[in-house]
C-alpha cells in the first residue's frame, strides 16, 4: 500500500470514528453550575427542543469546581467558571476542549468588547464564551450622602478616593473591599492610570495614595458592608454588583427604610465574567455545544438575565429584557462606563507578590 | 433551705443558647417577607414555594437516601469492628487498629474529601470502577466517616455490658449465635440506635466531603443550599430547616420512646 493510500485510509478511519462518536452520544448533558443560575424553564425548553436530558448539578465556590477539573474525570460536560483567575488558570493548565465555532452559530451575536476582555484569560477566545457578568461598583445611602455633601461626585471614583469628599462623608462611614485585586485597579482608574498595569511605579503611586486616605475608611472588609449599607451603619461602600443589589433590596424592606443607590464608576471598573466552557474529558461535547448555542439565543439568555439580575453579552437580547433591569445602571451600566469595564489579567508571580506586600502595608497603615 | 436560682438560670441559659436559633428559624419560616430577617406577617408562602421547587425536593430525597444507606452500612461495619475489639483483647496490632479507627474523627473534612476523591479517580483508572462518581461514591464516603463514630458509641456501651449475662446464657446451653441475637444485641440496641442516628445526621449535613466525591446527577441538599446563597438566602431555606428539625426531633423522640418501653 502506498503512503497516499495509507493516508486516505487514516482519514477515512478517523472520519468514520468521529461520525460514530457523534452518533453514539447519548442524549444526556451533565451541567455543573451555580444554583438558580438559569431561568426556571431554560432546561425544560432545551430538552423539549432537542430531546437531550440535562442533569444540573451545583457547586458553591469556584474552588470546588477547580478541584474537580484539576483532578480530571469530573464527569461534567459544561461548566461555568469565573473568567479570572480560575478560567484563565484552567485554560493554561489545558483543562478545556477547544470550542468548535461552526457548531455555535449564535456566538456571532456576542458583544465584541466583552470578547476582547475575555482574551486576557483565553487568548483567541478558543475555550470559553461569556455567560453572565457583573461589575464592581459603589453603593451609597442617598439621603445621608445628600445631607452631608449635596453636590457629591456621583458616578465617579471620587466618591471613594477624593480627600475633600471623604472628609465630609467620613462621619457616616465609608468602606472598601478587602481585596487588592479590586481596590488597586479602582485607585489606578481614579488616578487616570492603566487599571491593569503591572508597572511597579503605578503600584507604588496607587498604594501611596491609598495609605494617605486610610484614616477616612471605617473598615476594609469584603462582606460586612452588605448589611451595614442596608441598615444605615455606613453610607458609601465599594462592593460587588450582586451584593450591592442585595443591600439595596434589604434597605428597602428594613424597618428603618434606607434608600441605597448604586453606580459603576465612569472612569472604568472591574467586571467579573462567568464563562461557559467544556472540560477536556467531557463525554458529551456535542450536546454541550448545542446547549451553549441554545443559551446564546437572544430570547433564551434574556430570560436568564431577567430572572437572575445579571447582565449577558448577547447584544440582540436587549429587546427581550425587562425595562427595569435594562435601565438599572448596576446591571447595564451607561455606555460611558460600559466602554471602560475591564477584566483583570492573571498577574505574574512577581507582581502578585509585590501587590500582596503593598496591600499589607495599606491594611496596616495608621488610621 | 432555699435553693439557689443560679443553677436553674444557668441551665435555662444553656438551653436558650442551644434552641433559640432554631426557634428563630422556625418563626421566620412562617414569615411573609422575601427577606430572611425582616418580619412582615404570618404566612405559609415559603412552604408552598418549597414544595414547588423540584430541585430542592430532589436534592432532599437524594440526601435522605444517602443518609439512610450510609448510616446502615456504617452501623453494620462499626458494630462488627466494636465487637471484635471488645471480644479479642489480644491480637496483633490491636492498639494500632484502634488508633486508625479513631483518625477519621479528628481528620478535617477537606482532607478526607480530597483523599477519597483521589482514591475514586485512581480506582476508576485502575479497575474501571467507579466509572462515574455520584450517589454511590457519596454513600461510601459517608459510611467511611460514620463508621468511626459508630465504633465509639458501640464500644462505650460494650464496655459497660455485664458479661455475666452472656456467660449465664452459655451455661444454660445457648449456642453462641443465639446468645448474640437474644442477649447481646438487645442489650446493645440503645447504642445501635444512637449510632445509626448519629451517622444519619452526620451524612445529612455534610457538604465538604460530598462536594468532593459527588458526580453528575447527584446534588445533595446541603450543596443545593450553599450554592443558592450566592443570590442571597431565600426564606425557603427557613421552611426547609423547620421541616428537617421537625423530622429530626420526631426521630429522636421515637428512639427515646422505644428505649423507655424496653426498660
Amino acid at each position: 500500500m502506498s503512503v497516499s493510500h495509507l493516508r486516505s485510509f487514516a482519514i477515512l478511519a478517523s472520519l468514520l470514528a468521529s461520525f460514530a462518536n457523534a452518533k453514539a452520544e447519548e442524549p444526556v448533558l451533565n451541567v455543573y453550575n451555580w444554583s438558580d443560575y438559569v431561568a426556571k424553564d431554560t432546561l425544560e425548553r432545551f430538552t423539549k427542543e432537542t430531546g437531550i436530558k440535562v442533569k444540573y448539578d451545583v457547586y458553591d465556590s469556584n474552588e470546588v469546581l477547580d478541584t474537580k477539573l484539576m483532578t480530571g474525570k469530573s464527569g461534567y460536560d459544561l461548566v461555568f467558571p469565573s473568567a479570572t483567575p480560575f478560567f484563565a488558570q484552567q485554560v493554561k493548565a489545558g483543562a478545556y476542549l477547544k470550542l468548535d465555532k461552526k457548531k455555535l452559530p449564535n456566538a456571532v451575536g456576542l458583544d465584541k468588547m466583552v470578547m476582547a476582555n475575555l482574551t486576557r484569560s483565553d487568548p483567541g477566545n478558543e475555550y470559553g464564551l461569556p455567560y453572565m457578568m457583573a461589575a464592581t461598583g459603589i453603593g451609597y445611602n442617598v439621603e445621608k450622602v445628600k445631607s452631608l455633601l449635596p453636590d457629591s461626585p456621583i458616578g465617579s471614583w471620587k466618591m471613594l478616593f477624593q480627600p475633600a469628599v471623604l472628609e465630609k462623608l467620613k462621619s457616616c462611614g465609608v468602606s472598601l473591599l478587602d481585596t487588592p485585586t479590586e481596590v488597586i485597579p479602582a485607585m489606578l482608574a481614579y488616578q487616570k492610570r492603566n487599571p491593569v498595569s503591572e508597572n511597579p511605579e503605578d503600584l507604588d503611586a496607587a498604594v501611596a495614595e491609598l495609605i494617605s486616605l486610610r484614616k477616612y475608611y471605617k473598615y476594609i472588609h469584603s462582606s460586612k458592608y452588605i448589611n451595614d449599607l442596608a441598615n444605615g451603619e455606613i453610607c458609601v461602600a465599594l462592593g460587588y454588583a450582586g451584593d450591592l443589589v442585595q443591600a439595596r433590596a434589604r434597605g428597602k424592606e428594613g424597618k428603618k427604610k434606607q434608600e441605597i443607590a448604586i453606580f459603576i464608576p465612569k472612569e472604568g471598573a472591574e467586571v467579573n465574567i462567568d464563562v461557559m466552557a467544556i472540560p477536556k474529558d467531557a463525554k458529551h461535547p456535542e450536546n454541550a455545544h448545542r446547549f451553549i448555542d441554545f443559551l446564546l439565543r437572544p430570547d433564551v439568555i434574556a430570560d436568564i438575565t431577567n430572572e437572575t439580575g445579571y447582565a449577558n453579552a448577547v447584544l440582540a437580547s436587549s429587546k427581550f429584557i425587562a425595562p427595569e433591569i435594562k435601565s438599572d445602571p448596576v446591571i447595564y451600566p451607561p455606555a460611558e462606563s460600559q466602554a471602560k469595564l475591564f477584566t483583570m489579567p492573571v498577574a505574574s508571580k512577581d507582581y502578585e507578590r509585590s501587590r500582596a506586600r503593598a496591600w499589607t502595608k495599606f491594611r496596616t497603615a495608621k488610621k | 433551705m432555699k435553693q439557689s436560682r443560679f443553677p436553674l438560670s444557668l441551665l435555662m441559659f444553656g438551653y436558650a443558647f442551644l434552641y433559640a436559633p432554631i426557634a428563630l428559624l422556625v418563626l421566620y419560616s412562617f414569615n411573609e417577607s422575601r427577606l430572611v430577617a425582616v418580619w412582615s406577617g404570618l404566612s405559609l408562602r415559603w412552604y408552598g414555594e418549597l414544595f414547588k421547587d423540584e430541585r430542592f425536593l430532589e436534592a432532599a430525597w437524594l440526601s435522605f437516601q444517602v443518609a439512610a444507606i450510609s448510616a446502615t452500612l456504617a452501623l453494620l461495619l462499626g458494630t462488627l469492628a466494636a465487637l471484635s475489639f471488645d471480644r479479642n483483647r489480644r491480637f496483633w496490632g490491636r492498639s494500632m487498629f484502634g488508633f486508625l479507627l479513631n483518625v477519621p474523627l479528628v481528620l478535617p473534612d477537606v482532607v478526607i474529601g480530597l483523599a477519597l476523591l483521589l482514591a475514586f479517580v485512581e480506582a476508576g483508572k485502575a479497575i474501571g470502577w467507579p466509572a462515574e462518581r455520584g450517589m454511590s461514591t457519596i454513600v461510601i464516603a459517608h459510611a467511611t466517616i460514620a463508621t468511626s463514630y459508630v465504633v465509639v458509641v458501640v464500644r462505650a456501651r460494650l464496655s459497660d455490658l455485664d458479661r455475666s449475662l452472656e456467660e449465664a446464657a452459655l451455661d444454660l446451653g445457648a449456642r453462641p449465635f443465639a446468645v448474640f441475637t437474644s442477649v447481646t444485641l438487645p442489650l446493645l440496641t440503645p447504642a445501635l440506635l444512637a449510632g445509626w442516628l448519629l451517622a444519619f445526621t452526620l451524612s445529612l449535613d455534610d457538604v465538604v466531603v460530598a462536594q468532593f466525591v459527588t458526580g453528575p446527577g447527584a446534588t445533595t441538599l446541603p450543596m443545593e443550599i450553599f450554592s443558592s446563597m450566592r443570590l442571597g438566602v431565600s426564606p425557603k431555606i427557613n421552611a426547609l430547616g423547620t421541616l428537617l428539625a421537625a423530622a429530626a426531633a420526631a426521630a429522636v423522640w421515637i428512639a427515646w420512646r422505644l428505649q423507655c418501653r424496653r426498660r
